[in-house]
């Protein structure tokens, strides 16, 4: 269901407003295939009509209304002596709103193939009976709406990061738009897209807005992280922390931090709100467990995957649940995208963790190495009897470029590896069986292909 | 720690009641007044929370160590998260705009607004 006002001045006490042509670019723009327009006026002496736009033919049905109901023809509306609560700036319009009711209020149309079902010589007209005055008709659009492509979907949620950006003070903008123009996967963004198509209520639009939201939330954690990590460098380029101190980067964090939160609460679905609110707080509540657990480095499994749900794994579970929530998705769906999100994202995160070991992909080898940071692949290695107990020895000491080489070979030289890998397309299956039970209205073979395609990959 | 305040919503932040937080907490229950009553030590608490978390960050001055940054991080999105359960949009909106314009001024380099007043006047809203 989408929702729209049409808003128009008159310019006579009786007038015939044509709204046919506004209507169709209503359909239009909301993709509505086949359903209906709910119209409704939102005045007592304004009425709907569907008829001939013929100017002779307007003027008889103006004569008849005048006939039936003549202006000043004693109606006790217009003796304000005997009324109460009479404002200052009431009219004489018993007349008007006599002839309203020869009208309607309300009315249905039939959409199909995209455009209305009108006879001929139908137009839908909002006949002013008291004007000239403001007017609005408020409008519901409901039935089988088209899918904007992936490709003009992604292309929306750019256009608003953009718009967004556009409009921020400089000083906060300038290293967000380096941030974000460098690219990144945009996984949650898209997450947040295709769930944001499985209810009944789509809304492109909105569903952009939080896409972008969802993605300047992830990035202002970026920029944190990246002072506490002390990163040089984030998608080939200088984190803001390296490039502008962390003062400026705490700023610009906690800015678009506000920002996020402040455009998802006024997409006004309180669900979606609590849903990234839980999440963030998720997220923030294991970074400080990353950084305790470095103590203990290389830790364990359990503590890594504690570690990873929460921070990684939890934005992922909130961008695909809150997009199904915004669609109005039954809660079983909403569920099950969750759990899938929350399943996709530990994978996402396990297949990181190898690509600090992969020489093809862009980044330093051994930077998780060397700034210990938490990573499955290394946790196996330590536990792996032949290498192990080298691996373990060099942890416990000074990480130089000669220890990070040497961790680096010995992992790549156990079967730690292969186990994240088998690990991680484990994690993906178990996501994809979670979207077997539930009705995904053909978006199932993009989320099952996303999820695949987020762990198939070595940058 | 007084009772109203959920003993959840102080999970891992349990030593910062005695370090400040508690005053806060004390100075906001001033403003909420307005508010449901069971809504009232959630979002004083919130404010609370935010005004803490900014000061350990060290915005507007000099950075926080990581460490205590992610404790403010935490208590930033811990009141971020009370205030979705239980303000209004125009009070999120309102805290919103407060960090915006605080993160905006200390990213200029510019004097940053009092913490206290601007979430007072969020509360308002």
């Amino acid at each position: 269901m989408i929702r729209a006002r049409l808003r128009f001045d008159t310019k006579h006490a009786t007038e015939f407003v044509d709204l046919t042509d506004r209507l169709r670019q209503e359909i239009r723009r909301a993709g509505l295939r086949t359903g209906r327009v709910y119209l409704q006026s939102l005045h007592t002496t304004l009425g709907l009509a569907v008829n001939e736009n013929e100017p002779l033919l307007l003027r008889d049905f103006q004569d008849l209304l005048e006939r039936i109901a003549p202006q000043g023809a004693g109606y006790h509306h217009d003796d304000f002596a005997r009324r109460v609560a009479v404002p200052l700036d009431e009219p004489e319009n018993g007349h008007a709103h006599c002839r309203q009711l020869l009208l309607t209020s309300a009315s249905t149309l039939l959409v199909e193939d995209g455009d209305l079902v009108l006879g001929r010589w139908q137009s839908i007209f909002a006949v002013e009976l008291d004007g000239p005055r403001h007017r609005e008709v408020a409008v519901q659009l409901d039935g089988d709406f088209v899918r904007p492509s992936r490709e003009a979907s992604e292309a929306l949620v750019e256009l608003e990061l953009g718009r967004q950006l556009l409009v921020d003070p400089e000083p906060v903008a300038a290293p967000m738009r380096r941030l974000v123009e460098a690219g990144g996967k945009r996984l949650r963004p898209k997450l947040v897209q295709l769930t944001s198509a499985i209810g009944p209520r789509s809304e492109p639009l909105r569903a952009a807005a939080l896409a972008a939201a969802v993605e300047l939330l992830h990035n202002a954690t970026l920029i944190h992280d990246d002072y506490v990590d002390e990163s040089t460098h984030r998608r080939g380029r200088p984190t803001v922390a390296a490039a502008e101190g962390p003062e400026r980067a705490i700023a610009v964090g906690d800015y678009y931090f506000a920002k996020a939160t402040r455009m998802i609460a006024e997409i006004g679905n309180r669900d979606v709100t609590s849903a990234i609110a839980e999440a963030l707080e998720a997220v923030c509540a294991s970074q400080i467990d990353d950084v305790a657990l470095r103590g203990a480095y290389p830790g364990d499994r359990d503590s890594y995957l504690r570690v990873v749900r929460g921070k990684t794994a939890s934005l992922f579970a909130a961008a695909c649940a809150s997009g199904a929530l915004l669609s109005g998705a039954t809660p079983e769906v909403v569920a099950a995208l969750r759990r899938y999100g929350e399943l996709l994202g530990t994978a996402f995160q396990m297949v990181d963790d190898m690509v600090d070991f992969s020489p093809s992909s862009g980044k330093p080898v051994g930077l998780d190495i060397r700034q210990r940071v938490l990573s499955l692949p290394l946790i196996y290695a330590a536990e792996d009897r032949e290498v192990g107990p080298e691996v373990r020895e060099l942890l416990a000491g000074t990480l130089g470029d000669r220890e990070v080489g040497r961790v680096t070979e010995l992992v790549t030289s156990s079967d730690a590896l292969a186990r994240v890998r088998s690990e991680a397309n484990a994690l993906v299956e178990e996501a994809v069986r979670e979207l077997e039970a539930i009705e995904l209205d053909g978006l199932r073979p993009v989320l099952v292909g996303l999820a695949r395609s987020a762990v198939d990959r070595n940058a | 720690m007084p009772v109203e305040v959920p003993e959840r919503e102080l999970v891992r932040l349990e030593g910062l009641w005695s370090d400040g937080l508690s005053d806060a907490y004390r100075a906001y229950q001033e403003d909420v007044g307005r508010f449901d009553a069971d809504a009232q030590p959630k979002l004083a608490l919130a404010a609370a929370l935010i005004e803490i978390g900014i000061r350990l960050q060290g915005l507007g001055g000099r950075a926080a160590p990581p460490t205590v940054l992610l404790v403010g991080d935490l208590c930033l999105a811990r009141g971020s998260r009370l205030l979705a359960d239980n303000a209004s949009l125009e009070v999120q909106v309102a805290f919103a705009e407060a960090i915006q314009a605080m993160s905006s001024a200390a990213a200029a380099e510019s004097s940053v607004p009092s913490t206290r007043q601007l979430l007072q006047r969020a509360l308002a809203r």
